[in-house]
């Protein structure tokens, strides 16, 4: 084999600036696919991740009821040694209670029906991005007397109420009997997504629980694990945690999120296709060329001998050695651009706007991924052999005698 | 997502109260006259029972029970109404709802908790749930002269039951009336106690009805003491209204329905 | 050696190794119908937002209460517009006023926050999508009607259908609550079904009188003649507005729609740039052998006396062919593709995120005569250049050395 190894080594280097020529094709593609899907993978976990981050988690515990239904009543209680246990649990790494309540929210000039959320104030940094999007004031602080509340910074205008102002909060409570508060505004949050700024409430999971009568009952645990690949496995290991609760992951909790990143992932994937299309063309052109030219010189190798097997095998070498060359240099190349892009960063005109609406940052800095920056350039690798089985078919065509006499 | 959270018992009650105030009033309506047509009897019955009702007053002591598959709950409450537009309600049980109230005047509705001290005014967006997970949506109850003005009315039958004459009217709500029932059907007693009311959709499938289980006389006249409101199409769900005491005709000054006694009861 | 002959040698030479040949003008058909298929794609992607967009009640310009954006209620309305700003208005394509209120809608069973829209039913019908996408029942009459318009969507969430009444629910500008029963005469279907949940129509007259706003709108909205340049418009209009009024194109009001558009023409560049330069290597690759295949063939021509320059044209025409016969057939492909397409393509596989991007579960190609250009341009050009280098080496062959080769 090494010999095979080193005849189609030297064949290879016989028409240098063509087999550069056709190596060229496949690192630029590589290099483009690298980068591309780098990008594109980057931008999907981001989406993913910023969106999760908002509210939803990785996956949350609830009422089987609840998703369908989000009544006030579909509340659910998790005694604290369960709750203890999960947390401890490998593979999550944060876990938070919240309880829901449809309220109408009134200050002295406006009245608007929302829904407040009430949240474990010291914990819920760690699972959400949005106490960290304050705008004015600050979020919910434990031990206050009073009972604080902090709103998208839409609504507060909504209800032109200003930081230290009282809301009123009123409602009906689980047990059926009229819920009612006075909370008074400590800060304003802004996602920059006017329909979340115009919505968000939060007060402290213990006003909540007094004043909608919950005793201790909630409407979700929300779940944080170190990444959305491990959601699937981790969830087989939960243990069984009673009839009234289920467990639902990112997937069935926001299902519009999976498939705007499917349509997005058909018309990238067709593009990448048609790329790879013209790299395997150009392959097949030149192994076709280095068949046809060598006609004579196979001609008398099977003269001497050597068998159709071992040509096309010796072929096959050719096109292997290329696509390997073409694999190496484009993964090498792509990931030294993904890494220097790593550090500048990329942005494009425009990407403002999309940021605002899928949940990206305006400027991403790429990491590099070695399963995403594999794909492509695999892809193409395999197109070029078998872009490279025409040739090796037509070497079955070679008649000793005729081959020897070509020009 | 839209959760069931009106406080606006007042109307509930006001529409019990109203229906049983109009009922009442087919005693003082004439006979219906016996020649003429069925749809011209219906009217007349109606017609006379809105012109005496008008200006008219009652106080009132009831609870209300709700039921679920998995829970029951039950409110107590006075109310005080007067007209078919004015209406007050004020929970005197459970001890966590004392002093919750509801105003409902002729074109709004506020409402006053105890507990937080206010009175807020409620916005339509708000007006659409049931109440306080009851079997009443506030679309039924929000407006009570409603079953009067809004639809057309038609006698379609009248029979003998435990020697009364029980008469049937079927109610279609006018076009451009706020009701999103396909007909009701009521069935009044000629004590003029009514015995139930049905809400059909309207392609004329039953979708609740309100019963009448028990019938006492109060104040000198035979009332629906009590009366149950059951959810055809959710099994087991179901509310109940128990009236305990009622005065008719009594003199209630205008400050009785107003925002300052709504928040500051001086009864 | 004149042109004719020159290119006449170039064709033959083409087909000496038809298979190579072949080989390479499929390899440039398939990149240029790429090209153009892919950027007909992404333009009727892009036109589609662009369209359904100003389509779903944001026109080219619209004008408000100075507050109605942040908060949309019944006060921060405006007086429908006095006839100085009606006779500017006029001079527009299209303009219309609504009202547009937050209100809910209930049926027998359910209950739905909606955006009650208060119509110009005529005028309506020059600006949206609404007169032409009524699937059951009517549109609105212009004159007394009192029936209502909804969606699809609204409809089957209701469990209503044409021909039943529903009861919409909104309040007064004193916070009085309205409502009124009225019934359903069409049904329309948007190509988003968050915009068939959300709007509802009544007859504008009808609206405030339920409204109690008598003569007050929420919203003036214009049709331009280019959507692309507005400014000068918005000068004049704004010059008879009032002082509380405010006026705005649709780039203000969907911000991510103006971003997709102006990102589109750099994108459509890059991808047919990206093409060009994955299709280059296999052409100059292709010509390089052409002329090292045709080394003696050359130096026995020079040594004949035969120009260098001639030489280099005559390569240059062989790619020219080449290209010129791959871009012939990759636009006529890309023709045939997009021809039967142009009534649709059913995407509603991943409509659901195509959604979010304001697509509908129908794409239509957009195939648009300067992205044909630009890419035969770019093909034309671009190849020719990269052919330079093959070409130039075969013009500069030495005679001697060069019949030697083998």
């Amino acid at each position: 084999m090494p010999i095979s190894l080193r005849l189609a080594w030297r064949n290879l280097w016989r028409h240098k600036r063509r087999t550069w020529l056709t190596t060229g094709a496949m690192v630029f593609s590589n290099v483009l696919l690298v980068f591309l899907i780098t990008w594109q993978y980057a931008m999907y976990g981001m989406m993913v991740d910023n969106s999760l981050r908002m509210l939803t988690g990785h996956f949350q515990i609830q009422h089987p009821a609840y998703f369908d239904k989000p009544r006030i009543e579909n509340s659910f209680q998790l005694s604290k040694s369960t709750l203890e246990a999960l947390e401890n649990q490998d593979g999550i790494d944060v876990l938070v209670r919240r309880s829901e309540a449809f309220v109408l929210a009134s200050s002295r000039e406006r009245s608007y029906g929302i829904q407040i959320i009430g949240v474990e104030a010291n914990k819920e940094a760690s699972i959400s991005s949005l106490p960290g999007l304050l705008k004015d004031g600050r979020y919910l602080q434990a031990n206050e007397e009073q009972i604080e509340i902090v709103l998208g910074s839409r609504l507060a205008k909504n209800l032109k109420i200003k930081l230290g102002d009282e809301l009123t909060l009123f409602g009906s409570a689980k047990d059926g009997s009229t819920a009612a508060a006075i909370a008074t505004l400590v800060g304003t949050l802004e996602t920059g997504v006017q329909e979340v700024d115009r919505n968000l409430a939060f007060i402290h999971l213990e006003d909540f629980d007094a004043i909608f009568a919950m005793e201790g009952e909630i409407h979700r645990v929300v779940a944080l694990t170190p990444s959305v690949d491990s959601v699937d496995t981790l969830l087989t290991k939960i243990p069984e945690l009673g009839e009234d609760v289920v467990v639902r992951d990112w997937n069935k909790l926001l299902p519009e999120l999976k498939q705007s990143i499917q349509s997005d992932m058909a018309s990238s994937w067709f593009m990448y296709s048609v790329l790879i299309i013209l790299v395997a063309f150009s392959v097949l052109n030149t192994q076709l060329m280095s068949v046809l030219e060598r006609t004579k010189e196979y001609g008398i190798m099977m003269a001497l001998g050597l068998n159709t097997l071992r040509l096309a095998s010796l072929v096959l070498l050719e096109a292997l050695l290329m696509a390997l060359l073409g694999l190496l240099l484009g993964i090498g190349l792509g990931l030294i651009v993904v890494a220097i892009l790593g550090q500048t960063g990329v942005s494009f005109p425009g990407m403002e706007e999309m940021a605002a609406e899928f949940n990206i940052p305006s400027r991403m800095y790429l990491e590099i991924d070695l399963r995403s920056a594999m794909a492509g350039p695999l892809l193409v690798f395999s197109a070029s052999i078998l872009a490279a089985i025409y040739p090796v078919l037509r070497l079955r065509r070679l008649r000793i005698v005729q081959a020897m006499r070509a020009p | 997502m839209f959760k069931s959270l009106l406080q606006c018992s007042g109307l509930l009650l006001c529409l019990i109260l109203l229906s049983l105030n109009s009922h009442t009033l087919l005693a003082q309506a004439a006979e219906p006259p016996t020649e003429s047509t069925p749809e011209i009897q219906a009217k007349a019955i109606l017609k006379a029972a809105i012109d005496n009702w008008r200006g008219m007053s009652s106080y009132s002591e009831m609870t209300m029970r709700i039921h679920r598959p998995d829970w029951e709950r039950s409110v107590s409450m006075r109310g005080w109404t007067r007209g078919d537009k004015d209406s007050l309600v004020r929970v005197t049980a459970p001890k966590k709802d004392i002093g919750t109230g509801t105003l409902t005047l002729d074109k709004g509705m506020w409402t006053f908790s105890p507990k937080v001290n206010r009175v807020i005014k409620v916005p339509s967006s708000m007006m659409n749930q049931s109440w306080m997970g009851s079997d009443f949506s506030n679309k039924d109850i929000s407006k009570a002269d409603e079953i009067v003005h809004s639809y057309s009315h038609k006698l379609t039958a009248i029979h003998e039951q435990d020697g009364h004459k029980v008469y049937e009217i079927e109610a279609i709500p006018h076009e451009d009336a706020a009701v999103v029932w396909g007909k009701q059907v009521i069935r009044v007693r000629d004590d003029h106690v009514m015995l139930s009311e049905a809400f059909y959709d309207q392609d004329g499938i039953l979708v609740k009805r309100m019963d009448t289980l028990e019938i006492q006389e109060l104040d000198g006249r035979p009332v629906a003491t009590r009366q149950r409101m059951l959810d055809i199409e959710e099994e087991d769900h179901w509310t109940e209204i128990i009236l305990h005491t009622v005065d008719f005709n009594i003199e209630l000054a205008d400050s009785v329905f107003t925002l300052s006694n709504l928040r500051n009861p001086r009864d | 050696m004149n042109i004719s002959l020159l290119s006449q040698l170039a064709w033959r030479n083409l087909w000496r190794n038809h298979r190579r040949t072949f080989i390479m003008l499929s390899a440039i058909t398939i990149g240029v119908w790429a090209m153009i298929f892919m950027t007909a794609l992404m333009r009727g992607m892009v036109d589609q937002m662009v369209e359904n967009g100003l389509n779903t009640f944001t026109g080219h310009i619209q004008i408000h209460h100075e507050n109605y954006l942040d908060d949309p209620a019944i006060n921060n309305s405006l007086p429908y517009p006095g006839p100085e700003l009606i006779a500017e208005l006029n001079n527009s394509p299209a303009w219309t006023t609504r009202v547009r209120v937050p209100a809910v809608v209930n049926s027998e069973r359910e209950s739905r926050g909606v955006m009650l829209m208060g119509i110009e039913s005529e005028k309506e019908k020059a600006l949206s999508f609404l007169a032409d996408s009524i699937v059951e029942g009517r549109y609105l009459k212009a004159e007394k009607e009192k029936g209502v318009l909804i969606g699809k969507k609204l409809a089957e969430k209701l469990e209503t259908e044409l021909g039943k009444r529903i009861v919409i629910m909104s309040q007064d500008p004193d916070n009085n609550i309205v409502d009124v029963g009225v019934r359903i005469v069409g049904i329309y279907q948007a190509e988003l079904r968050a915009t068939e949940e959300q709007f509802i129509f009544l007859d504008q007259g009808y609206t405030q009188k339920i409204l109690g706003i008598k003569n007050q709108i929420s919203e003036i909205e214009t049709r331009e003649e280019n959507f692309r340049d507005l400014a000068a418009r918005k000068t004049v209009i704004e010059s008879k507005l009032e002082q509380n009024q405010k006026i705005q194109d649709w780039r203000h009001l969907n911000k991510l729609l103006a971003a997709t558009l102006g990102m589109m023409d750099g994108f459509v560049l890059i991808w047919m740039l990206v093409v060009f330069i994955a299709l280059s290597f296999g052409l100059v690759n292709t010509l390089i052998m052409a002329v090292f295949e045709r080394t003696r063939e050359f130096g026995l021509m020079l040594s004949l006396g035969m120009k260098p320059r001639l030489i280099l044209s005559q390569v240059l025409f062989e790619s020219l062919f080449l290209l010129v016969l791959g871009l012939t057939l990759g636009t006529g492909l890309a023709w045939l593709a997009i021809k039967p397409m142009e009534s649709g393509i059913d995407i509603s596989v991943v409509a659901e995120g195509m959604a979010k991007m304001g697509v509908g579960a129908t794409l239509y190609p957009s195939l648009e005569t300067r992205d044909i250009l630009t890419a035969n341009l770019i093909v034309i050009l671009l190849g020719v250049s990269a052919s330079f280098l093959p070409a130039f080496k075969a013009s500069r062959l030495k005679p001697i050395e060069a019949m030697n080769v083998n």
